[in-house]
């Protein structure tokens, strides 16, 4: 599904944390936003999600004018995304976290009796596995580790079989070899899922995106394949010598 | 299993006054479940939960002093006079939540309470409602069996309070209720997996209100009146204690909860003036040093 950002401006009080920002995502994309901390790479995210109504400008879904739908119906479009800081359910064991996004896909969740859950449990099972979670299915999402849970946060946007992800930095604070497993878990997603990926890790997203768009201070200073966008001047002098 | 046979075996035993002690407290029981459905699984502490007793209760006498008899209808209609009731003050309260929700359902429960005092055409006021008939039962009133016995009346409430704990603990292992758990634990990340939150606490709102409503029959078909003492908010703070004390998150503990309640109001009544102190205290202490409730006492033992 491509997704279509338009002239959007976002204000907190006086001051634009976006600027008239244009984004044109095709579908199967996978595109990088990376900019500098408090860029507004993550509100923009968040008024793709629609947790955030921009004071100006538009969001299109597909075909699908999203600007004024609230989160939930953005996600039954087949939005997904994970959150920067790992939003999980704390007191539900692993097992029951991604079940309940999996109910979410099939829309399962207006039942009021038990059973009938053995297509949803075993679905579950080969996601934990997919994920190397399956050893923790029955602890509490509240008492892993940081790396189980950044893993976890991915999964419950990938349960949903998403057509549209977002991804806020799912690399950060993760070990090389927890990186490498997200990594390796993105690169096996179906051709056609559209993936926006925010995060600091150049490399990872050098090894994912085929482009890449720049925000500084809310406005898009840059937006193209990796390497012309490595070369840009602009880019360089808003992130001196992080290349 | 094993205490339900303990209970059952009540009326064979105990003195007059205890089988009227244990009916009440098995009532209030069915109340303090229907409770911890809110406060323990969707994370939601209604502090107006007697709004949905008393509306219950009235909606029962009525229908009963209106010549209605018949077991069936008459929890049938607290149950739905009561959902009735929860459906606007749901779809207005919970807009809030936390400690706004907990004040919004106060004080709409004291309007109700308001109402019943003032709308004196149909509540009688402060006077309530008095000469409720507890219905026949066909068939059984042959066999000497009516529900003007103690004891016949008594199973009659155990065997509701039970149906009532196998119905919310199979709705709670449900996936309609592990998706309340889910809203409870994070309501963001709910919705961003595509639920509409605000359906499923307003269905768990009206579901809670209208086990409460069956509860509010019982006590109304119980004491033979209604009066606006039931919605009043001290009912709705008893309750609370009743699943603070008992536990949250499981329907065992407020159950037991609503027993210790009911008998720590009657121990501490007869030999405390100030006995609501003494019951604050209780509860105080559960919270500081039991987080878990009786139940947890249980677990670790
Ligand atoms: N709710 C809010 N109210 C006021 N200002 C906010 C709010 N949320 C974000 N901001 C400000 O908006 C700007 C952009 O924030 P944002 O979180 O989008 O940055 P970011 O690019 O994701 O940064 P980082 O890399 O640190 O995550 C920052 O200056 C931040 O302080
Ligand atoms: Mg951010």
């Amino acid at each position: 599904m491509e997704v279509t950002v338009t002239d959007l401006t976002v204000r907190f009080g006086a001051v634009a944390v976006l600027d008239d920002v244009d984004l044109e995502i095709a579908s199967g994309e996978r595109r990088a936003l990376i900019g500098p901390n408090g860029a507004g790479k993550t509100t923009l995210l968040n008024v793709i999600a629609g947790e955030l109504r921009p004071a100006q400008g538009s969001v299109r879904l597909g075909t699908r004018d999203a600007t004024t739908l609230p989160p939930w119906k953005r996600a039954r479009l087949g939005l997904g995304r994970t959150f920067q800081r790992s939003t999980l359910f704390g007191q539900l064991t692993v097992a029951e976290n991604v079940a309940l996004a999996v109910r979410a896909r099939i829309r399962g969740s207006w039942r009021f009796w038990p059973g009938g859950q053995h297509p949803v449990r075993e679905e579950v099972g080969k996601r934990l596995e997919a994920a190397a979670l399956a050893h923790l299915a029955n602890r509490r999402a509240a008492n892993i580790g940081h790396g189980e849970q950044r893993m976890l946060e991915l999964e419950l946007a990938l349960a949903a079989s998403p057509s549209v992800l977002l991804l806020d930095e799912p690399m950060a604070g993760l070990s090389g070899a927890e990186r490498q497993s997200v990594l390796n878990r993105l690169l096996t997603l179906p051709r056609q899922v559209t993936i926006v990926i925010v995060e600091h890790d150049l490399d990872a997203v050098f090894a994912i995106a085929e482009r890449v768009s720049v925000l500084d201070h809310g406005v898009k200073i840059a937006d193209g394949g990796p390497a012309a966008v490595r070369a840009d001047p602009r880019v360089q002098e808003a992130y001196i010598g992080a290349f | 299993m094993l205490l339900a046979l303990a209970l059952a075996s009540i009326p064979l035993w105990a003195p007059r006054f205890w089988i009227y002690i244990a009916t009440q407290a098995l009532i209030f029981a069915i109340f303090a479940m229907s409770l911890d459905l809110l406060v323990g699984y969707a994370g939601l502490p209604s502090f107006g939960h007697a709004a949905f007793y008393g509306v219950g209760a009235y909606a029962c006498a009525l229908l009963a002093l209106g010549h209605v008899d018949g077991l069936v209808p008459l929890l049938l209609a607290g149950m739905l006079g009561a959902g009735a009731a929860a459906l606007p003050i749901g779809a207005l309260s919970l807009r809030t939540s936390g400690i706004y929700f907990l004040m919004l359902t106060l004080a709409f429960a004291q309007m109700l309470w308001g109402l019943a005092v003032n709308w004196t055409s149909l509540t009688r006021g402060t006077d309530g409602l008095i000469g409720i008939p507890r219905p026949a039962l066909p068939g059984l009133d042959t066999l000497n069996v009516s529900l003007y016995d103690r004891g016949p009346f008594f199973f009659l409430c155990l065997l509701v309070a039970i149906a009532v704990f196998v119905v919310l603990e199979s709705l709670v292992r449900s996936p309609f209720g592990k998706t309340l758990e889910g809203i409870r634990e994070n309501d963001r990340r709910m919705r961003a997996l595509g639920f509409p939150t605000f359906r499923y606490r307003l269905a768990a709102f009206v579901l809670a209100g209208m086990v409460a409503g069956i509860a509010g029959s019982l006590a109304a078909m119980s004491n033979g009146f209604a009066t606006p003492d039931l919605l009043y908010w001290t009912v709705s703070g008893l309750a609370l204690i009743a699943v603070v004390v008992g536990g949250t998150r499981s329907f065992i503990g407020p159950a037991l909860g609503a027993f210790l309640v009911l008998f720590a109001q009657l121990g501490l009544s007869t030999y405390i003036d100030r006995w609501e102190l003494a019951l604050g205290a209780l509860f105080i202490a559960f919270v500081l040093f039991l987080p878990r409730g009786l139940v947890g006492l249980v677990r670790r033992a």
